[in-house]
């Protein structure tokens, strides 16, 4: 049966193609709308490390002014951590895994003549920082815990700085030199480009992912400053180590705790760390540490802007006039075949069989619309990657979004036809026999 | 066959009370032609809608083939409407987008007949009509006659057991008029049921028994002893009896 | 034209009338809306930064080696540029207005106060500054010559005299004369004074309302981490030739350095606002489409009631109604459903403006945008249904005999 209905469907949508076409174009238009912003929020909303990221807990401490908060406005706390915090809870290593991290910016001189010196972004940060956030090794590995106690020149490169300088090859022991300085090669990367940069959101959730990684403690040895954010409240003494000693925060600190208790345990041990430095006359403000996981981590910095709220919200009420104007054209249309409903009702058609009838009409709209649709949230997520440069990597059609789109403007059309349907069922099929 | 006994029908608005049919007594046997006479307004196509199951009746007795049908639901009374009874309109009431084959397909798929029996069956009846070498055409291709003729096709091709007409020749001009009537007589004569409404006398005459209503009520039952001779009943009497 | 048996009819088909009306209600309050976020992003990028970006362009230069002398290099490149053909000045510089990375302080207005008065983005720049940033002075000097000192981990404190914008200046002083006027850019410190005002410029971080027009600048060069970054004021016209002969020619001066980031201040601005611009595309799109649909919705019911009401519409011809009485019928039609939907679409706009302000911290919409924007869709209503009226007023008399 289910084939004639269909059938049916086809030759009454064929029959008013100006009509089909507007409802179509109309389904279309507000699934493309709403899959385009929907995707843009799903990319950067979700989660970018499912597996792991409820173990994975960013560190917060409030060493800030005693006489106004971080953020003015929302009160929250400081989004970096000090030298001085960073480097007492990595010695004290009391989470399961632990990482420090800042962002460096660095030239890198190439040996080859040919390959001109250019200027390269990185990550200062501990051996751990492989384990835990899991970039995929294409030859080599991470340097170890000794290589960064002994603030060992190691480094690992990313795919394409290893493409740049030394064309693919395994490059493990050779050595990279950067800004006058050589590091020994211990590891590659494959290809590894996380759509949210959510280890280090301070710095740009959407920026340009690092070239190489170094030690965190070498870097400090070699007075390497942030390339990233450094806030200060109060001024720095003078000289690196004054900088070293000052209240500016400008870390990111990463913990893994692979357990809710291991979590409590952390908490309460960040808190005694914080009671003691308020001895020593830091930490003015009332004693308050948070211990994000990534996903909250990634909500509180509110990585999906407001923009991109207010256009999924506008998105769907204009999906909802669009549904509403579906809603109305298919009224018409079936109130235009009452004699025909009337006629299959006295030829012995049930409501039921009435109703499946006209809901697969409506469920061929849907389709067509969704297929139309998707051509046009393919348009749409190219128009938004044009728009927003940083957006190429959460703007991006995957598999699971075209069912949704199906499915979302299948689901759009039934229940836009829901209400026609049923009316037409309703029709008094005496009154439509006698004439028409 | 057809029973009805002290059937009444009363439509209701929120303003007035309209009895269609008061007190309605009716048999119709099997193998009968019944034309069903009287002024516009008379409860004629109430009767016919009641008969053909498109509308519920509000008191009194109907029983169709034996089984009475009061309080039944509509999947059944669809049901028994597609099995039993076969439709033959003024107005023809063909679907304009399918052809004649898929006219006549609409009741047997609902019936639920495989692909085979569908198409032996549309082809039967077609055949019967004369129009077997059309079904490709399109309502619109044909002429008001052979339209009513593809209706008449599509009301046998379920092999009801009885066929409700409704005025099946009023949108025809006399001769086309005259085929169809043909096409009737035919088909009564090979054994068919028929009831049908008309305000012919004409063509009242051409059937076998006629029924007079006035004012929702049968007043007056001629007997036409022109082809099998068949009894008057008097419903009072038939009432009676009955009980 | 006579309103109640219309609206008779109106009441008879209640579905549609909801349908069309809510479709208009939900089009006024997301057109109303949209306008109103597109206008106040033009007006955020339309504000003027306060220098000349026609004719200038920032780029940035990273010297590496151990025999890197940053301090004579900049001194070097300064000399080189400023001698350039086509080039009016040159100035070396931490940031730029509107490029989203800076320096920022805190100002105090006594040594005692706990929390700061305003705060400020910083400008180092050398007395060339001014005119290379095409900053007008409005009160007070520019700096002199031998007023420069410089800036590494080492230094403490600022050099006592600055030039503050005049947005600044209000903030700071209200009212009066901030020229000689003093303020602490770090309270441990001697204090700062105000030797020249500008009358705009604005600070790096243009979406900070707190910051956006407060900026101070600061008579020193940064060294110590081997990178600087130089702003260049072109002759007018010959700004992008002159970009790739600056980078070349800083590469020539001292090939142990990268020079990157050369870009001109229209292509800073365009990247500090592309996220504003990006939004009132997106907002313009959805209006025109938001448009199309219910134009098309419009046209769509209409055709279908006077497919359904032919017969009657012949009726009435029989019946001596002339075409324009048939037209304005249904143009007046229209006209009722659109304003049903407009009443309820007004309420819906104001409460969409509402929870925008509640969840986003939006503003509130000025009154005129729910009446400018009803307006509109009276004039689409009136425009969708006119087809479909001048075929209902097409329809002859006779379809009242006709049969079918």
């Amino acid at each position: 049966m289910f084939g004639y209905y269909l059938n049916l469907g086809l030759r009454s949508l064929r029959r008013h193609p100006v009509l089909t076409a507007l409802m179509v174009f109309g389904i279309a238009l507000g699934i493309a709308a709403s899959m385009t912003s929907l995707t843009v929020f799903h990319l950067m909303g979700s989660d970018p490390i499912p597996w792991k990221s409820s173990k994975l807990h960013y560190v917060q401490l409030d060493n800030w002014d005693v006489n106004e908060a971080y953020d003015r406005d929302s009160g929250s706390l400081p989004d970096q951590l000090t030298y001085l915090d960073a480097a007492a809870l990595m010695a004290s290593s009391k989470a399961d895994k632990q990482a420090a991290m800042y962002k460096v910016a660095m030239p890198v001189q190439p040996e080859n003549p040919e390959v001109k010196p250019f200027l390269a972004l990185g990550r200062a940060t501990g051996s751990d920082f492989f384990a835990m956030f899991e970039p995929p090794f294409k030859y080599g590995g991470a340097w170890d815990h000794a290589q960064d106690s002994q603030q060992a020149r190691v480094t690992v490169l990313t795919q394409e700085t290893n493409e740049k300088l030394f064309g693919g090859a395994d490059s493990t022991g050779k050595r990279v030199k950067l800004d006058g300085v050589e590091y020994t090669v211990t590891g590659v990367l494959n290809r590894w480009q996380p759509r949210i940069k959510y280890y280090d959101v301070s710095n740009g959730p959407l920026s340009e992912p690092e070239s190489f990684y170094i030690p965190f403690t070498t870097a400090i040895g070699l007075q390497m400053g942030s390339a990233g954010n450094n806030n200060c409240y109060k001024n720095a003494e003078p000289g690196w180590e004054g900088y070293l000693r000052s209240e500016c925060i400008w870390i990111q600190y990463w913990t893994q705790l692979d357990s809710s208790a291991r979590l409590a345990e952390y908490k309460s041990f960040l808190d005694a760390y914080v009671g003691e430095q308020k001895k020593l006359g830091r930490f003015e403000r009332p004693l308050k540490t948070k211990l994000p996981d990534v996903n909250q981590w990634l909500e509180d910095q509110k990585v999906v802007s407001r923009d991109v709220e207010i256009q999924v919200g506008l998105a769907f009420a204009f999906l909802l006039v669009c549904l509403v104007n579906t809603v109305g054209l298919l009224l018409a249309k079936f109130t235009r075949k009452s004699a025909e409903i009337g006629l299959r009702r006295a030829l012995g058609a049930s409501r039921g069989q009435l109703f499946m009838q006209h809901l697969i009409e409506a469920g061929v709209v849907g389709i067509s619309g969704g297929l139309v649709g998707l051509v046009l949230t393919w348009g749409g997520l190219f128009g938004v990657r044009a728009l927003y440069e940083d957006f190429k990597n959460v703007a991006e059609l995957d598999w699971q979004m075209v069912l949704i789109t199906i499915g979302l403007s299948v689901l759009a059309a039934i229940l836009a036809g829901l209400f026609p349907t049923w009316r037409a069922c309703h029709v008094q099929p005496a009154a439509q026999l006698k004439t028409q | 066959m057809l029973k009805m006994n002290h059937l009444s029908k009363v439509y209701r608005t929120h303003l007035i009370e309209t009895h269609a049919l008061r007190d309605f007594s009716i048999h119709v046997r099997e193998g009968e032609f019944v034309a069903v006479t009287g002024p516009s307004g008379s409860g004629k196509t109430t009767f016919l809608n009641i008969a053909g199951l498109l509308e519920e009746f509000t008191g009194g007795e109907f029983l169709l083939d034996g089984v009475s049908v009061r309080g039944m639901n509509d999947d059944a009374r669809s049901k028994l409407r597609n099995e039993k009874i076969g439709f033959i309109f003024q107005g023809f009431n063909l679907i304009p987008d399918l052809n004649l084959f898929d006219n006549v397909d609409v009741p047997l798929r609902y019936r639920g007949f495989g692909a085979a029996e569908r198409k032996r069956r549309i082809e039967e009846a077609l055949g019967r009509v004369g129009l077997s070498a059309r079904v490709k055409h399109y309502p619109s291709e044909l002429s008001g006659g052979q339209q009513q003729r593809v209706a008449i096709a599509r009301a046998l091709a379920g092999s009801p057991r009885i066929l409700l007409a409704d005025e099946p020749t009023g949108n025809l001009d006399t001769q086309m008029a005259r085929g169809v009537m043909e096409l009737l007589e035919n088909l009564h004569r090979e054994g068919a049921t028929i009831i049908m409404v008309t305000h012919d006398p004409e063509l009242a005459a051409r059937a076998q028994r006629n029924v007079h209503v006035i004012d929702g009520q049968v007043v007056d039952i001629a007997a036409e002893p022109r082809m099998r001779g068949l009894g008057v009943v008097v419903p009072s009497a038939q009432h009676a009896a009955q009980a | 034209m006579e309103i109640r048996p219309i609206v008779s009819a109106l009441m008879r088909s209640k579905i549609s009338l909801v349908l069309i009306g809510l479709q208009i209600a939900l089009t006024l309050a997301i057109v109303c809306n949209s306008l109103f976020i597109i206008s106040e992003r033009l007006a955020l990028m339309q504000r003027p930064s306060g220098m000349n970006e026609a004719d200038t362009f920032s780029l940035s230069s990273i010297g590496f080696g151990a025999n890197f002398d940053h301090r004579a290099s900049i001194a070097e490149d300064l000399a080189a540029l400023r001698t350039l053909p086509g080039v009016v000045d040159a100035t070396v510089i931490n940031t730029v207005p509107l490029s989203n990375g800076g320096w920022s302080e805190g100002i105090a207005l006594t040594q005692e106060q706990k929390t700061s008065t305003a705060p400020t983005a910083i400008y180092f720049v050398d007395e060339h500054g001014l005119n290379t940033l095409g900053a007008k002075l409005v009160a007070g000097r520019n700096f002199r010559a031998d007023e420069f000192s410089e800036r590494d981990r080492n230094v403490q404190g600022w050099p006592p005299g600055v030039i503050i914008s005049k947005p600044l200046a209000e903030k700071l002083f209200p009212g009066e004369d901030p020229i000689g006027k003093q303020f602490y850019l770090d309270q441990l410190q001697p204090a700062n004074t105000v030797i020249g005002v500008v009358e705009q410029l604005q600070a790096p971080w243009a979406h900070s309302k707190r910051v956006a027009e407060f900026s101070t600048l600061v008579p020193q060069y940064l060294i110590g981490n081997n990178a600087s970054r130089y702003l260049i004021r072109a002759q007018p016209g010959s700004r992008d030739a002159l970009m790739k002969q600056v980078e070349a020619k800083l590469g020539e001066i001292n090939p142990s350095r990268i020079v990157r980031e050369a870009r001109s201040l229209q292509r800073v601005r365009a990247e500090s606002y592309a996220e504003d611009r990006a939004m009132a595309t997106i907002l313009v799109i959805v209006i025109l489409s938001l448009l199309t649909i219910t134009a098309l919705g419009i046209v769509g019911m209409a055709s279908f009631w006077v497919t359904q009401r032919t017969k009657q519409i012949g009726t009435r011809r029989a019946l001596g109604a002339t075409r324009g009485s048939i037209l304005r019928y249904f143009l007046t039609e229209n006209f009722l459903i659109t304003t049903l939907g407009l009443v309820v679409g007004a309420m819906l706009a104001y409460g969409f403006n509402a929870w925008l302000i509640k969840n986003y911290q939006a503003a509130s919409m000025p009154w005129y945008y729910v009446p400018v924007g009803c307006l509109c869709l009276w004039a689409l209503g009136q425009l969708a249904v006119l087809g479909p009226a001048r075929r209902a007023a097409r329809v002859p008399p006779a379809m009242a005999t006709r049969s079918v």
